[in-house]
């Protein structure tokens, strides 16, 4: 009996990983495709805030949830666009402008807030749970995993899809080619820039809709700040992950564990440790796992790097 | 790649000068006046019309969001330079901003892109603390020499943590340094809360610094410290080191070809430690500096983001140490303007990070402007 | 619902008139500042004293600003003086981080009185005003011990008036039922509503049919979680009425009308009455705090659990009952 217990406990707090983890899946993904084409958008947090305020207040004034995903994912494309034509178009530093994304990211979602809202807690109506049938009713951890709302499990499809697009389709492979041998893109006729604005683009779809997920998935609400620097943990993801979409999944299921677990260790009393220790968890993992995989040897060769043709 | 004495460059230039040739300069002295005019106003101008463009976005951001928005900027500007007192204030928040900025801007010189200023100042400031609270009957002087000392040697291991792992095991230190910023601010949250709490109080804060320990304040009754005199004074030492140098010119090399500088026979990895311990000292400092300048205790939010700012303060000085000198003071004047803004216009106070942003794209766009302009002459 | 901020702000023309700081303003107008450490469109902490200072305007007819600084010690001197140099009779620095500012500054000012939030500090005109949230949370740890099987606490950090109310939470329910788990988790901000829900489900999953939050708007997620786990848990409205997020759900809502105090103290004030000692609201002062059940709720409190709250409430304001750490 005892082990059911566990394993009912264990399968909730996996549950809880994977919904702490999709909002980091997506933005990732997103900056992994991003990164392939030797772009580094460090302003994933504030596209993220964007794309949570965005899809918020739409579906606050419309009561359509798609509608806001939608709007979230049209804010990110735009918020996108700026950081590609400073970066690609009139290469500009891209951490410089990466920084200013995430100043304008905060900035303006903060702004906006204050000065449109007065929340009384109603927030709006989130993205219902769908039950996978069969697998939902299996005793004990199916009820916790398999109740998720849509977004959750779409995690698994967007990896899928990303892994088709960077090793199976042309456009994919001339993405990679761009960060790796912009040059030889060149050389062939096609267009660098061309090719990572798409990708800018994409990333930046990707992480407003992974912000969009925690006002309108997982919270109700939209709170000032309220990524909580899932933005940077995403970019330390993609390092850890090695630039591979598949391994940015569960390199972020790992982290959403590590984050629940510190939630279920806390609530466990006489535990002796200082909570702050638990909260500390997951960022000296990145550290050490950095460590571990020793990097840099996968990284895209013109990562950072703007191309100026000859 | 060398420098060229101002001398040489202002032979060079002579043709350039309209000048009297009975003033009592001379033609040369003219010559050289007016090149140093030309050269102070090519780097005056692109930033100064950058943070104008900035304002007049927000102002439109501002306008279209029905604020009046000519009235909000005229509260920021008149309330910055109303009496000493707010000016002074100025000073005071651009101190902090000021120290990092100078540090960054030898970090990023050397291409090192260290985002974990914020956890190196509140690396400094626990380090500061710990010594300010202990060695009782220490003479003062030498008391706040260990206060500061202990902040930037905190500051700069907090630093070279991170350049120690790119170093021996490649990891990025846009990463690394991101992640020690969250474990420093968890940190201080646990010594406020618990080894450095202060007995006397239920607050979580350390025990108050006795007043011997305070830096001395120089413009009495505005609480305007010599912090700023340190910093103003080390963004002089920083730029005398990296232009003037050859330690700074073989972390310059570094930075913009890591590859040459191996062929040239230096030390590529010790200059990367280097660039980021300056860095990480000077961050460490700041928060030293706020802890004996300003709040005399640990608080759990001791810095409101000042080691994100000063990347855009390094950012909009092009790296240059005097710059952020004058950077650090803008993007202080339009914090503490934002704070009357919200006071006496009710424009929520978040607006000056929207500001900042613009300010650093639009800085970007000037000097891309600039590059293409300089192009044809390359 | 939420309502156009604009409406609010309409309010505060006034504030427009003299857009130069220190411009000269009639002498004899009664002018009261507010230093929140954020947000005041967020509900919860900040917009406690919001509310408060619209009060203070509506019912005195003062003239009033206030600002939202981050957490950042250095700029609440400046702020302070800000508004004293401006003349201001009262300002209000809305959480005990303001307090050494205010003494600070006070030296300066002394016709200027600061009023502390959750502070106990009395010195010449810097005057603590603390909302003793233990004794609410106490009644709710009691209503917890008597209907659930055990409790779950949501904070954001660790800090004082968190801490005191969680501590009365548990006294409550000790006392109540000696073997009634309360479990405590803090998610380390006040922005984060994800984790906050995210913290309660695991709680819930643990046992747990009684969640608790007091994160600010961040813990509008525990609110959140309890909905979605259904009519079985339940959770308190805290400082404000959140009924309608949760109607099965709440069983009661304290609510901390912080502005009924603040009128009377300010009202005092403006008349020449300055407190002598530090202001510690309570349940005894029920224009302050209000204690209310939610008929609606899935499972409402049942007549007898609310007799007894009734007496742990009547002992609390007789002081026979100690919520917190003196």
């Amino acid at each position: 009996m005892q082990n059911v217990v566990h394993l009912s406990f264990a399968a909730t707090t996996v549950a809880a990983a994977w919904r702490l983890a999709t909002p980091i899946v997506f933005a990732a993904i997103g900056e992994t495709i991003s990164e392939r084409a030797g772009v580094i958008n460090i302003g994933v947090e504030g596209i993220m805030l964007l794309g949570a305020f965005t899809g918020f207040a739409t579906v606050f004034a419309t009561g359509d949830l798609w509608f806001g995903f939608a709007a979230a994912v049209g804010a990110g494309l735009l918020a996108g666009l700026l950081f590609a034509f400073f970066s690609i178009t009139i290469k500009a530093n891209q951490i410089v402008v990466g920084a200013a994304l995430n100043l304008l990211g905060l900035g303006l979602t903060s702004f906006l807030f204050r000065t449109y809202f007065v929340s009384t807690g109603q927030g709006v109506q989130i993205a219902p749970a769908l039950d996978i049938p069969i697998l939902s009713n299996i005793p004990y951890i199916g009820p916790a995993l398999f109740r998720q709302n849509a977004l959750v499990y779409s995690t698994i499809l967007v990896v899928i899809a990303a892994r088709f697009l960077l090793r199976r389709t042309a456009f994919g492979l001339t993405l990679r080619a761009v960060g790796e041998h912009p040059k030889a893109v060149d050389v062939a006729g096609l267009s660098v820039s061309l090719y990572r604005y798409c990708a800018v683009l994409i990333g930046g779809a990707l992480a407003a809709f992974g912000g969009a997920y925690l006002t309108l998935a997982h919270a109700n609400q939209f709170v000032e700040g309220m990524t909580s620097g899932r933005g940077f943990i995403a970019l330390a993801v993609v390092v850890f992950a090695r630039w591979s979409p598949v391994g940015a999944f569960f390199v972020s299921l790992l982290f959403g564990l590590f984050y629940a677990m510190q939630l279920v260790l806390q609530a466990e009393p006489n535990l002796g440790v200082p909570y702050q220790a638990l909260q500390a968890l997951p960022y000296v993992v990145t550290i050490i796992a950095l460590v571990v995989v020793r990097n840099r040897t996968d990284a895209p060769s013109m990562l950072g790097v703007p191309y100026r043709k000859a | 790649m060398k420098r060229a004495s101002p001398l040489v460059v202002s032979r060079g230039e002579r043709g350039l000068a309209v000048a009297d040739e009975n003033s009592p300069l001379g033609r040369a002295g003219q010559a050289r006046l007016l090149h140093w005019a030309i050269r102070a106003l090519k780097a005056t101008v692109p930033p100064i019309a950058a943070v104008a463009l900035a304002l007049l976005v927000s102002a439109a951001l501002l306008a279209v969001n029905g604020f009046p928005a000519t009235d909000v900027f005229t509260i920021m500007v008149t309330g910055v330079f109303h009496d000493v007192r707010s000016t002074s204030e100025v000073f005071l928040k651009a101190t902090p901003l000021i120290l990092i900025g100078v540090g960054l801007c030898v970090a990023f010189r050397c291409s090192i892109w260290n985002i974990g200023a914020e956890g190196q100042l509140y690396a400094g400031a626990i380090a500061a603390t710990a010594v300010g609270v202990s060695f009782v009957g220490l003479p003062a002087w030498l008391h706040i020499g260990l206060i500061l000392a202990a902040g930037a040697a905190a500051g700069a291991f907090w630093a070279a943590i991170a350049g120690l792992l790119r170093i021996f095991f490649n990891a990025s230190e846009i990463v690394t340094t991101i992640m020690l910023n969250y474990i420093a601010i968890i940190l201080t949250d646990f010594l406020v809360t618990g080894p450095l709490k202060d007995p006397a109080a239920a607050y979580p804060q350390s025990a108050k610094f006795l007043r011997d320990l305070w830096l001395p304040r120089f413009l009495p009754p505005t609480r305007l410290h010599i912090g700023i005199l340190i910093a103003v004074a080390l963004a002089v030492v920083a730029y005398v080191f990296l232009f003037r140098s050859s330690a700074g010119y073989a972390v310059r090399v570094v930075g913009i070809n890591p590859h040459a500088a191996r062929y040239a026979g230096i030390n590529v990895p010790k200059n990367i430690l280097l660039a980021i311990a300056i860095s990480g000292a000077m961050a460490g400092l700041a928060g030293a500096v706020e802890i004996d300048g300003v709040t005399f205790r640990l608080y759990q939010d001791i810095s409101p983001g000042y080691g994100f700012e000063a990347i855009a303060v390094a950012l909009l000085a092009n790296n240059n140490p005097l710059g952020a000198i004058f950077s650090g003071i803008l993007f202080a004047a339009l914090r503490s303007g934002s704070e009357l803004m919200q006071i006496n216009a009710q424009v929520p106070q978040v607006l000056v990070f929207v500001i900042q942003g613009l300010v650093i794209l639009s800085v970007v766009g000037f000097a891309a402007l600039k590059r293409q302009t300089a192009r044809p002459a390359e | 619902m939420t309502i156009d901020r604009r409406a609010y702000l309409a309010g505060m023309a006034a504030a427009l008139a003299t857009p130069v700081a220190g411009a000269a303003q009639a002498a004899d107008e009664f002018k009261m500042g507010l230093l929140v450490p954020g947000s005041v469109a967020e509900q919860g902490w900040n917009r406690i004293a919001y509310d408060a200072l619209m009060d203070v305007k509506n019912k005195l007819g003062a003239k009033v600003g206030y600002v939202e600084l981050q957490e950042n010690p250095a700029a609440f001197e400046k702020a302070f003086r800000d508004y004293a140099s401006q003349g201001y009779n009262v300002v209000l620095g809305h959480g005990f981080q303001f307090q050494d500012a205010a003494l600070t500054v006070a030296e300066d000012y002394p016709s200027t009185v600061f009023l502390i939030s959750s502070s106990y500090i009395h010195k010449g005109k810097v005057i603590g005003l603390n909302t003793d949230s233990s004794q609410p949370f106490y009644l709710m740890g009691a209503i917890a011990a008597k209907m659930g099987k055990g409790a779950g606490l949501v904070g954001g950090m660790n800090i004082p008036p968190i801490k005191e109310a969680f501590d009365g939470f548990a006294r409550g329910a000790k006392a109540t039922n000696a073997a009634f788990p309360v479990s405590e988790v803090y998610i380390g901000n006040f922005q984060d509503a994800g984790a906050a829900k995210e913290a309660a489900v695991n709680m819930i999953s643990h046992g747990a049919d009684i969640v608790v939050p007091n994160a600010n708007t961040a813990g509008l997620g525990v609110v959140q979680a309890a909905r979605e786990a259904g009519p079985n848990v339940g959770t308190f409205s805290v400082f404000s009425d959140y009924t309608s997020v949760a109607p099965a759900n709440i069983l009661a809502v304290y609510l901390a009308s912080y502005g009924a105090g603040v009128v009377r103290i300010v009202t005092g004030i403006k008349n020449g009455d300055i407190p002598k000692s530090n202001v510690d609201f309570g349940l005894k002062d029920e224009d302050v705090m209000k204690f209310t059940y939610n008929d609606k709720a899935a499972k409402p409190v049942p007549e007898d659990v609310r007799k007894y709250v009734e007496s742990v409430k009547a002992k609390i304001v007789a002081g026979e009952i100690q919520t917190r750490k003196k």
